[in-house]
């Protein structure tokens, strides 16, 4: 006991970070306990505890295409993003000395400008192409959004990779093309599949861009927003609450599977 | 026979660095031919051009008489066993050695049958479906070796391939890689800055230093017979006398150093008297006694450091004033001796000759 008091910085760093957990869990919980409540206003004490809203939302008719839409949206930018990543990253990895870090930073932008204006600059420019708002100009923005992830991510990989494993498969008799789809896609492929989980969640969490770029059909984040401002009820906690269980579970197999492979 | 690899006036610069220059080398097929030089000599960017990856800047190479010089790495028939191996590190042991044949093209059934034969020539049949990740450093190295001799090439070069591991392993891996060499009887190009390496592996020795090559032989009269004070130096240890020649009879010649005179072979040197030159005198043709020995050269000196070894001894030897002879002579012969009071003699068949503008 007098051991564990001599050692108060060790105690303090141990202090904040469960306080950091105390207040990052807080909330999360508090949203999933009412979301087993049984009434339709949102309330403490809890009182009786029930399913009837996960039974209503999983019938909800509106939140099932919310979610089929945003699914598919995520996946088309997710394909898109990784080929158009993956490729940029290669291009950036052989470039040298000042190009290297000039075509670089110009990679990396579209993660820093704030989503309100991109999101504002692509309207503009899908009218001005005469591009209609909808799936199409969503998927547009969610790439632009989505590709320095990919980049960067891929790109680190690539800057781990022993510079003669490329040597060797040429050696061995392998072109340009053998050797990139067996030696060095095999080598960055912990960091795509990073990269495209990355991309699913970006996309199915994306508000702004959506917002913006969206014709009438929602995705979840926008009819998540419109339910919400006609009123908070169980059933939004019910729909968040399931998608915090989904996206935690697939960030935590993701995160499981490149660890996985790392070790190898 | 026809060498198996020839270059011709090979030049390579970098910028304004000449790395290597005016190399003409041929390469006897079936032989274990090791370069051997200190960093940057020259000898990586030789391999280098020979596999493919560096263009000659002049000259050409020939590979079993075609010309290779602008052929890319892929279509030449040799191959590189790496430096830290260069396994694919998401294929197993199997995948990794079948790949360079997967690639020429041969069937499966063929692939299957060489792979279990080459992992059966190093021991490593268990290993067959690990990943590179899950071996030792030294089964690392056997892998490695197997992927580049799989193809069947016409020269396997090895670069630098032992120096990633510890003193007892890599002795191990030079007597197996020797016995693989002269098992399979495929032209081994070795690379190498570690002279103990080349002398226990080679059949012929490549001597190379800035550039160009300074000797080539059989290790035996490389060590015996060095023509110059860098390669005297550089293969095992050495004493150099810098002496003046006073008279030559025979074959011999009659030398003057440090106020003796050395009677020493010529070797392939025709000195005259008064020319400048060095004497190559090897620590282990010293002997020490402490009566006068009966060979041609004597002279008394006094132990200054002894250093016991084990299975020899090596001494500093002063003689006269402050010249000092590095010797190595078997533990029995120095005991009982007074230190101060030795005679200290070699035959003048244990010394050579090199003219002292090679020295630098």
């Amino acid at each position: 006991m007098r051991a564990m008091f001599h050692d108060w910085p060790g105690l303090a760093l141990k202090s904040f970070y469960w306080l950091f957990v105390l207040y990052l869990f807080l909330p999360l919980s508090l949203m999933v306990a009412v979301s087993f409540k049984d009434a339709s206003f949102i309330s403490f004490p809890l009182g009786n505890l029930t399913i009837d809203w996960y039974a209503k939302v999983i019938q909800d008719k509106q939140f099932l295409d919310a979610c089929l839409y945003t699914i598919m949206i995520a996946a088309a930018t997710t394909a898109i993003a990784t080929v158009i990543g993956v490729w940029i990253a290669m291009l950036i990895g052989s470039l040298r000395g000042a190009t290297q870090y000039v075509a670089f930073a110009i990679a990396c932008l579209p993660a820093v400008v704030p989503g309100m204006i991109s999101a504002i600059s692509l309207r503009i420019f899908i009218t001005t192409i005469d591009l209609p708002t909808g799936t199409v100009a969503i998927i547009l923005g969610h790439v632009v959004h989505a590709v320095p992830f990919v980049v960067v991510m891929v790109l680190t990989r690539l800057r781990s990779m022993p510079g003669n494993l490329v040597d060797a498969a040429r050696d061995l008799g392998a072109d340009s093309t053998v050797t990139f789809f067996r030696v060095t896609l095999p080598y960055l492929g912990p960091a795509i599949f990073g990269g495209m989980i990355f991309c699913l969640l970006l996309s199915s969490d994306d508000f702004v861009r959506t917002f913006f770029l969206g014709g009438y059909r929602p995705t979840l984040p926008m009819l998540i927003f419109a339910r919400v401002q006609s009123g908070m009820s169980p059933e939004i906690n019910v729909m968040a609450t399931l998608v915090l269980v989904v996206t935690a579970v697939v960030g935590l197999y993701a995160e499981y599977l490149t660890r996985r492979s790392r070790i190898r | 026979m026809e060498p198996v690899v020839q270059f011709e006036n090979v030049r390579k610069s970098f910028g304004s660095f000449v790395a290597v220059d005016n190399l003409n080398l041929n390469i006897e097929r079936g032989k274990f031919v090791t370069l051997l030089g200190p960093s940057g000599c020259g000898k990586s960017t030789t391999l280098r051009m020979l596999g493919g990856f560096e263009t000659p800047t002049e000259g050409r190479i020939l590979l079993s008489g075609r010309d290779v010089t602008m052929v890319p790495p892929n279509r030449r028939n040799v191959n590189i066993v790496f430096q830290d191996y260069a396994l694919f590190p998401h294929m197993t042991v199997a995948k990794n050695i079948a790949f360079g044949l997967e690639l020429k093209g041969v069937d499966q059934k063929q692939i299957q049958r060489r792979v279990s034969e080459l992992l059966e020539l190093v021991q490593l049949q268990e290993f067959a479906s690990r990943l590179p990740s899950e071996l030792s450093g030294g089964q690392r190295q056997r892998v490695a070796l197997m992927r580049a001799l799989a193809p069947d090439p016409d020269v396997l070069l090895l670069d630098e391939p032992l120096s990633a591991l510890d003193a007892k392993l890599r002795q191990t891996m030079q007597i197996e890689l020797k016995a693989i060499q002269e098992q399979t009887g495929k032209t081994f190009m070795f690379v190498t800055h570690d002279q103990e390496e080349a002398l226990t592996m080679s059949d012929t020795i490549v001597v190379m230093n800035n550039g160009r090559i300074e000797q080539m032989g059989d290790p035996a009269s490389l060590y015996k017979r060095p023509g110059s004070a860098f390669v005297a130096t550089f293969l095992g240890e050495t004493n150099l006398l810098r002496s003046d020649v006073v008279g030559t009879d025979a074959g011999e010649a009659a030398v003057r150093w440090n106020g003796m005179t050395i009677k020493a072979s010529a070797g392939a040197l025709s000195p005259k008297a008064g020319d400048a030159i060095y004497v190559v005198l090897r620590p282990e043709a010293i002997q020490c006694s402490a009566g006068e020995p009966g060979v041609a050269n004597r002279v008394k000196g006094r132990i200054r450091q002894r250093v016991f070894k084990g299975n020899h001894t090596s001494l500093k030897v002063e003689i006269g004033e402050g010249h000092l002879l590095n010797a190595l002579v078997h533990p029995s012969e120095v005991e009982g001796l007074s230190l101060d009071d030795i005679w200290v003699g070699w035959s003048a068949e244990a010394t050579t000759l090199i003219p002292s503008r090679n020295a630098s």
